[in-house]
């Protein structure tokens, strides 16, 4: 981390130097052979001819007041970034011996520590040495807590769309623009920059915390965001200018190299804040993605469009029989090479090929799209419901595009980033800043020993759960409170499995429990104790075809029998790990309860060892033979074998138990929801302009359930009908004028949020409870300990 | 952040403020002195004694017990009084705070200086009214005094609750905890520090420091 910020820095003053170098001290008359160059002693024309003598260059430099204006923005935030990087230098030295000496690990063991084992020793410093003075103990939560305080809430922000990030441009339908830019400016608006919403890293500001003067602090936090986006204008032709050399110097090697690598995906900024889970950490994050990357490439990639497959074809036909006689002429005499623009051509026609070729699916690649989503969804957990059973449609590739987009795209998007942000800062953030500060008011909440923290990242079912998801009648939040897309229960069921010691509070080990139960069961009656058999193929492939498969697991895996064969043969293939992973953790499951079977678990566990990828059935069988008895799940406490188990092998198993809760669980929603479809489906607008063309009305004639967070395209001939109608139940009976973008009101009689709620709904939901009336009421803090 | 905080508020009279800040003062030192350490041979130590006394208010009906060291008592008037005179010529509406640190004293490489990492935090919120005639002022005697009475119950309370408080020191160390400069009585490292607030709650010097050190973050 040290070097990487060192060469930071050191990169910052190369690309500067380089650039006015390149710009004022090279004479390309010279390097381009356009003038001849008078050498004595041999006809070659070498390097530094081309460079200007020293005087020469530095009066061209004195004279170019522009380039002068460059070298003391960059000497000043380089000195900048030397100070932060002394300053860093010293918390390292901090961390390090923190590491060594109060957690006793030292720097040659640290890179073989799991995280699992680096909490469980601060938990236990907690109780000798009271780090934190407020409680006797630590939990898991408190440490995530402190950790991603402010990533938890940037979570949530997305997940109830509350930050301007996605819009319908004419041409390009719905877009999401989600930068590293755009990133930076809101943390810096919400959480660190001057004037910010928190007081300190672990406390919000007192006044944002009490209703009373919440127009005055949208005003105030308005004309911040101006502010910002205005220096943010100011500062745009220097960061491009900086953007655009970097990328310039980083890329073009790889474009040369393979310029296949920018055709490749990798997991937009947006996908990473949308699949998060409550307090799950980078590193755990980044696994889970990566797991899925394969599948999600393959997803993409299977798509192909004849049209645009036959014209690239043809296009490298022509090309390759260019570049064929171009190399031919070469070989015969490189002399070729010499002639004025050959390379360059060759060059550019090689890389046009291979574009071409990125187009041209692979002969050998089968159609199977249901069963890659589904795949995919046991990796990242999260998905939108108008996705299942439409995997094959061009609209949830484009959709799935948004979250996994092509690395090209990416640079592309920074790139335009400077330009870009500034304007969605003043236009766009600056008319929910009376949406943010009622986000920030109603849903922070004070936690002891760890200051203010989202109160989403408590997972609290009961707060926060969505009654589609597997929390009806546990839940008591209202439509504005629940969190969208299960995350409330996805985060919770994760959490719990990948901190098996943590000790949720009673209502969610309730909700816990019952979930691995229901999930134990179907895993269990899925595969029936069959006798091990010795070849992978018929034991795992009788696991899948029964005669009629009863299991939603064994329902979830199973494609049609000839596609699991030919998955079988693959090495390596993702859903040969998946039903292996299946196996194992079925088993691993039921090994998993704390029984009197327990010691039956001991006795067979030596035999059902980690099982090599190339003998599953072998260990399956013998897992299941091994325990006999059906186990019942009671609950998830430490059981014997996890301490024979490294906790390496024990994140592996976790991520399996994971997935298969995390498919279970958005079965179940299915069924839910389509059970639900006779009632209105309530539609959460965004406030953004793109709002006015999503319709309930579209979404009845539909018939398909629909995500809350993913905008799907309407046919505009219902648009126009639709519009007045839905406009007027959306604002809840008001009769608001239709014209204009949904401006933030500032009526008491305007929902907080600014979202309306469906009378028409069956669901129960109070009254927002804070409405403009509540401006004497102390403040919402709510003591959780 | 890793220090409890605790805050009491008051409404006093003028004449009443220095006699209140004085008592609510001094029984949270009470509570949080010992007697001097004397360190023997093995690293054990021995505590030397305190006594306490009870001192009368003048101006308000209440009797308060606190640490018969009368440097303790010079340290801690002088530094009322201060907050009184800023207090008095501040001009705002009487409203001001003062708190209490204790804090431990963490010994730093050169070329940072010694960090003071407080552990609990006594904040006194103070508001001054006037009043009009003889009566009310006798009511109000009364009703402070009362008052007065119950913060230091409450105060009595927060302490018996047995939390967090630092390890006793070995003798090279005890500088780092307690303050060994009086001679009779050797109170945990206290600081005190007063604001006056205007009426959004901010002062002037607290923004400037947030405004350095927010651009430092950036």
């Amino acid at each position: 981390m040290l070097l990487g910020e060192i060469f930071e820095l050191v990169q910052l003053v190369f690309v500067v130097a380089f650039t006015v170098f390149l710009a004022n001290c090279v004479d390309y008359d010279i390097l381009f052979a356009n003038k001849f160059v008078n050498h004595t002693d041999s006809s070659k024309v070498t390097l530094p001819d081309a460079f200007l003598p020293v005087d020469v260059c530095s009066a061209r430099i004195r004279d170019n007041v522009f380039v002068i204006f460059i070298m003391v923005i960059s000497g000043v935030f380089w000195l900048h970034r030397l100070i932060k990087f002394i300053y860093n230098v010293c918390c390292y030295w901090e961390i390090r011996s923190f590491y060594i000496n109060a957690l006793k690990m030292s720097m040659a063991d640290l890179p073989y520590f799991t995280w699992q084992e680096v909490q469980a020793r601060i938990i236990e410093i907690q109780k000798e040495h009271q780090i934190c003075i407020h409680k006797k103990e630590l939990t898991e939560l408190d440490i995530y807590h402190r950790i991603l305080r402010f990533k938890n809430y940037m979570v949530a922000m997305v997940n109830k769309s509350l930050l301007p990030i996605r819009f319908r441009l004419p041409f390009l339908g719905d877009s999401v623009f989600y930068t590293r830019g755009l990133k930076y400016n809101f943390e810096l608006i919400f959480f660190w920059g001057p004037g910010s919403l928190f007081e300190n890293e672990w406390s919000l500001k007192s006044e944002y915390k009490r209703g009373g003067n919440r127009l005055e602090l949208a005003d105030r936090l308005s004309s911040r965001i101006l502010w910002i986006g205005i220096a943010n204008l100011l500062l745009c032709p220097v960061i491009l200018i900086w953007q655009i050399l970097y990328a310039f110097f980083s890329y073009t090697e790889v474009i040369k190299r393979e310029p296949g690598s920018l055709g490749a995906r990798c997991w937009s900024l947006y996908g990473r804040c949308y699949l998060r889970h409550f307090n799950e950490l980078d590193h755990e994050l980044m696994s889970r993605l990566s797991k899925g990357y394969k599948a999600s490439s393959k997803y993409m990639n299977c798509f192909m469009s004849p049209l645009l497959t036959v014209v690239a074809k043809n296009v490298a036909f022509f090309a390759g029989s260019i570049l064929a006689v171009l190399i031919a002429l070469t070989i015969y005499d490189e002399d070729v090479l010499a002639v004025e623009h050959v390379l360059s051509s060759i060059t550019l026609l090689g890389v046009g090929i291979t574009i071409c070729r990125s187009f041209i699916p692979d002969k050998h690649m089968v159609f199977c799209p249901e069963q890659l989503l589904k795949v995919i969804l046991a990796h990242i957990h999260y998905m939108p419901d108008h996705w299942q059973g439409n995997a094959h449609r061009y609209e949830t590739r484009d959709e799935f595009a948004q979250l996994f987009q092509y690395k090209a795209v990416f640079i592309l998007e920074e790139l335009l980033s400077p330009v870009i942000t500034p304007f969605i800062l003043i236009f766009c953030l600056r008319r929910k800043s009376l949406e943010i500060i009622d986000f920030f008011r109603n849903f922070t909440v004070e936690v002891v020993g760890v200051g203010d923290t989202c109160s989403f990242a408590q997972m609290d079912v009961r707060q926060h759960g969505h009654p589609a998801w597997m929390s009806a009648g546990k839940t008591e939040a209202s439509i504005y409170q629940q969190a969208e897309d299960g995350k409330t229960e996805l985060s919770l069921m994760h959490f719990a499995i990948t901190n098996p010691q943590w000790q949720p509070p009673r209502e969610s080990t309730h909700f816990i429990s019952q979930l691995k139960e229901k999930v134990h069961r179907e895993a269990t009656g899925g595969q029936p104790g069959n006798a091990p058999e010795n070849h992978a193929f018929t034991s795992t492939h009788s696991l899948q075809s029964e005669s009629e498969p009863r299991s939603l697991i064994a329902n979830l895996l199973v494609g049609p029998p000839s596609l699991a064969s030919l998955h079988l043969g693959r090495e390596g293939s993702i859903i040969n790990h998946l039903s292996i992973g299946v196996s194992e953790g079925a088993s691993a499951l039921r090994s998993l309860s704390p029984l009197s079977t327990s010691i039956h678990m001991r006795g067979s566990f030596p035999s059902s060892r980690l099982p090599r990828p190339d003998h599953p059935a072998v260990a399956a069988g013998r897992a299941m033979a091994g325990s006999g008895t059906d186990a019942r799940t009671i609950s998830s406490g430490s059981s014997a074998w996890e301490g024979q188990l490294t906790s390496m092998v024990l994140s592996e198993y976790a991520s399996t138990e994971m997935s298969i809760h995390a498919l279970y669980m958005h079965e179940m929603h299915k069924q839910q929801s389509r059970g639900e479809l006779s009632r209105h489906t309530w539609h959460r607008q965004e406030s953004d302009e793109s709002s006015e063309s999503v319709h309930d009305d579209v979404e009845a004639i539909r018939n398909l359930p629909r995500s809350n967070t993913f905008p799907f395209a309407t046919t505009p001939n219902q648009e126009g009908a639709a519009l007045q109608s839905s406009s007027q139940r959306r604002y809840g009976g008001t009769t608001d004028s239709l014209c204009g973008g949904p401006r933030f009101q500032r009526t008491a009689r305007m929902p907080m949020g600014g979202w309306s709620e469906e009378s028409q709904t069956g669901r129960h939901h109070e009254p927002v409870p804070e409405e403009g009336a509540e401006d004497e009421l102390p403040p919402h803090i709510h003591k959780v300990t | 952040m890793n220090c409890r905080s605790e805050v009491l508020e008051v409404s006093l009279e003028g004449r009443q403020v220095d006699e209140a800040l004085l008592s609510l003062l001094h029984t949270i030192l009470l509570h949080r002195s010992t007697g001097k350490f004397h360190y023997k041979k093995e690293g054990t130590y021995s505590i030397g004694t305190v006594g306490t006394q009870d001192t009368d208010c003048d101006f308000i009906d209440f009797t308060f017990v606190r640490v018969s060291s009368d440097e303790l008592d010079r340290v801690i008037r002088k530094a009322v009084t201060e907050f009184k005179d800023a207090l008095g010529n501040s001009g705002s509406d009487g409203m001001g705070q003062i708190s209490l640190e204790f804090y431990q004293k963490k010994k730093s490489r050169w070329p940072f200086s010694d960090e003071c990492i407080p552990w609990e935090v006594w904040t006194i919120k103070v508001n001054v009214v006037n009043l009009a005639n003889e009566q009310e002022r006798q009511i109000c005697r009364e009703k402070v005094g009362e008052k007065l009475g119950e913060k230091v119950i409450n105060i009595v309370e927060v302490i018996n609750r047995h939390e967090y408080l630092p390890k006793m020191p070995t003798q090279s160390e005890v500088d780092n905890v307690f303050d060994t400069s009086l001679k009779d009585v050797q109170p945990y490292l206290y600081k005190i520090t007063y604001q006056i607030t205007d009426s959004l709650g901010t002062s002037v010097s607290t923004t400037m420091r947030r405004l350095i050190k927010d651009t430092l973050a950036l």
